[in-house]
């Protein structure tokens, strides 16, 4: 099942003496459960890509329709609640909520959603236990490690269930070990959860693990490899 | 979860908001006991107007206060006040003659209002009688002396019945009353020294102890060398009933002494049945009749049906009588909330500038809020609960601390002695308790909220105008 369709996206910077086609002509599509990688150098537009995807950017040229949905004709009230509901962030650093337990950090996205008390805690506690660190329920962030921060920054993202995950360089500050802790993680909500994860990286390791990698350059897609 | 929220993001830099808390705090307790001290000053003006100078109502001839004249008096007043007594709410009631005149000493003379009254009828209404300076005679008595007069302090310091003298009894007296002995000896000199009046013992104090000495001591030094001797005499002159040139000495029974010196300097009371001699009044003619209510609160209603039962008179009460008073009573409220107003507004830039600063250093992390799905309004709800906590916990530790410190202050209350006599010479006193009702602290409560929303909306707007891919991609 399609999630995710980019239709010729293109999205040009102006300024006054200079365009900058930062992505130029993008088409790609994505089915539920995908765990794919955006590779290439920087400055070839994966940032924007993603971005775009998330509805933070609006493309120039180009459609982008989430389950059908095109981002770029609904209000921008709307683009922030259906991104609240349908999309998942995790970003490389400032994930989480510092004044906030982790829990409390797990359960923002459902309070916004004002989802019933016992179902906000049973969903938490669900998704504590499945990136192993239900016994840190109240620690705050600064209490965490790199790696369990972006742990929970990846409970927090797929506390409301969205439709895909949107992962900018997660791996970028974290030691070996924690990455291949985090990766395993993410695999194994991706199988049991079918959700699909789009990662941003340049990260090796991230690229070993994807069963799609895509290879921006110039904002342009040079290949789309599956794997099986 | 957003206000849960933005509380603990306010305990982020605990210094930081401990100084806009502590700076809030500050100043909603000066605004709050300054407010109080003026309250209180206020309300004791009011209280001793309404207790030594006015009473609640007073009922005359409609001809009376335009002209002052002796023959434009009510008749029958005895049946008069007979009938204002079947009213529930008066209290006490008296009736009095005035007569403008001169009041003379020795060697001073003073344009004086004199009220012959019956004493036992006017403790009930006023209470001057409670106002007697200490060592300085007696209140009028019906039984005593004729030709007796009760006059204020002030007047008796104007025609120079009030002498000065340094004596050793005076020494000890400052003694007690902790007047440094530096101060003490500088006054060695001036031993068993009789001054005329005020201004020549002023000018001496002035040449022997400094400015500051004068501002701390000088209205004990006074108070402690006044000698009087009592039942001095001075002649009252004045107009008759038939507008002949009349008068009488009188001794003096005693002094009474109250804040407002213009009173103090310009009224005399005698016994009814000497004035009444003296004037060719009878019986039953009056100039005035006073009134206390039993609740000053029922004097609008009573006015009214004493208008009604008495319409060929004039019914005054307290406040068209002196609508000065009137005046202070009803803007006292508009002052002291433009007073705290003003000060709101200081502490708003305050707020505004940490609240700027909040909003700079989370740049980053409302654009994460803002990508995870954190709406504008919500995102605007969150800064402004933070504005609004600074404000509101401020504000609370304020008005607690205000609250004691006005309940400690209010027991002994605040002696401005220093400034006696300018505070007197407005009529004020110089003890100050202060007081404020509780309705004021919600009324401030509200302020502080209005004033930690209003200080929100810029940084808040601030915060919305941030771009979610910009912001994320702040160093």
């Amino acid at each position: 099942m399609k999630v995710l369709e980019l239709k010729n996206v293109h999205k040009i910077y102006s300024s006054t003496h200079v365009e900058v086609h930062a992505v130029n002509g993008v088409d790609l599509e994505f089915e539920s459960g995908e765990f794919a990688a955006i590779v290439g150098p920087s400055g070839s537009g994966k940032t924007t890509l993603l971005n775009m995807i998330g509805g933070l950017d609006k493309p120039s040229q180009g459609q982008i329709l989430i389950d059908g949905t095109d981002l770029s004709t609904l209000k921008p009230s709307k683009v922030i609640d259906f991104r609240m509901r349908h999309i998942g962030f995790i970003f490389q650093s400032y994930n989480l909520i510092p004044v906030l337990t982790a829990s409390e950090n797990i359960e923002f996205i459902m309070n916004l959603q004002k989802w019933p008390k016992e179902k906000r805690n049973n969903r938490t506690m669900e998704l504590l236990k499945s990136v192993g660190l239900a016994d840190r329920i109240k620690s705050r962030p600064a209490e965490l490690s790199g790696g369990q921060q972006q742990r929970i920054a990846v409970a927090r993202a797929l506390a409301s269930k969205p439709k895909f995950i949107l992962a900018d360089e997660p791996t970028a500050n974290l030691d070996s070990k924690s990455t291949q802790s985090l990766l395993e993680i993410m695999e194994k909500l991706n199988r049991d959860e079918n959700i699909t994860f789009i990662f941003s990286t340049h990260d090796a390791r991230v690229m070993q693990k994807a069963r799609r990698v895509i290879t921006l350059e110039d904002g342009k897609v040079v290949s789309d490899e599956r794997r099986a | 979860m957003i206000t849960k929220t933005a509380w603990k993001n306010v305990w982020r830099s605990k210094v930081r908001s401990l100084v806009v808390i502590s700076s809030v705090a500050v100043g909603i307790f000066a605004g709050v006991f300054s407010v109080a001290v003026m309250e209180g000053a206020m309300a004791q003006r009011l209280d001793d107007a309404l207790n030594d100078e006015l009473s609640h109502i007073q009922i005359a001839n409609k001809n009376f206060r335009a002209n002052n004249d002796l023959a434009c008096f009510m008749e029958n007043t005895d049946e008069m006040k007979q009938k204002i007594m079947t009213l529930d709410e008066v209290r006490s009631v008296s009736d009095r003659i005035i007569v403008v005149g001169m009041a003379n000493s020795a060697t001073k003379s003073s344009g004086v209002q004199i009220n012959g009254i019956n004493p036992d009828e006017e403790k009930h209404v006023l209470e001057l009688d409670r106002k007697l300076k200490p060592g300085t005679g007696n209140y009028l008595d019906k039984s005593g002396r004729s030709n007796m007069a009760y006059i204020g302090e002030d007047l008796a310091k104007e025609l120079n019945i009030i002498r000065y003298s340094v004596t050793k009894e005076v020494i000890d007296s400052l003694r007690v009353r902790d007047v440094p002995q530096k101060v003490i000896n500088k006054l060695e000199p001036s031993l068993e020294v009789r001054f005329k009046n005020e201004k020549a013992f002023n000018r001496e104090l002035k040449k022997v102890i400094s400015k500051e000495e004068e501002t701390k001591y000088g209205y004990i030094i006074k108070e402690e060398s006044q000698t009087y001797r009592e039942n001095s005499r001075m002649l009252l002159t004045f107009i008759d009933k038939d507008n002949y040139q009349t008068g009488a000495v009188f001794r003096i029974a005693g002094l009474f002494d109250i804040p407002n010196k213009m009173f103090e300097s310009s009224q005399v009371f005698v016994l009814k049945d000497d004035l009444q001699r003296l004037t060719g009044l009878s019986d039953g003619e009056e100039h005035i009749i006073t009134i206390r209510l039993k609740d000053v609160s029922s004097t609008r209603v009573v006015t009214d049906k004493l208008k009604e039962m008495f319409p060929e008179m004039e019914v005054l009460n307290w406040r068209e009588i002196q609508p000065d008073l009137a005046m202070m009573e009803e803007l006292a409220g508009i002052m002291y909330g433009m007073f705290m107003g003003i000060i709101l507004a200081a502490l708003a830039f305050g707020i505004v500038n940490t609240m700027l600063m909040v909003v700079l250093e989370r740049t980053k992390e409302l654009g994460m809020l803002a990508a995870i799905g954190m709406n504008r309004k919500k995102i605007f709800r969150m800064i402004m609960s933070e504005s609004v906590f600074l404000s509101l916990v401020g504000g609370v530790f304020g008005m607690i601390f205000s609250k004691i410190v006005i309940t400690l202050t209010a027991k002994h209350g605040i002696n401005f002695s220093g400034y006696k006599e300018g505070f007197e010479a407005m009529g004020y006193s110089a003890h100050i308790y202060p007081h404020i009702g509780n309705d004021f602290f919600v009324i401030v409560t509200f302020l502080i909220i209005i004033t930690g929303i209003l200080s929100a909306i810029y940084p808040a707007l601030k915060a919305l105008k941030l771009d979610p891919a910009d912001a994320l991609r702040t160093e």
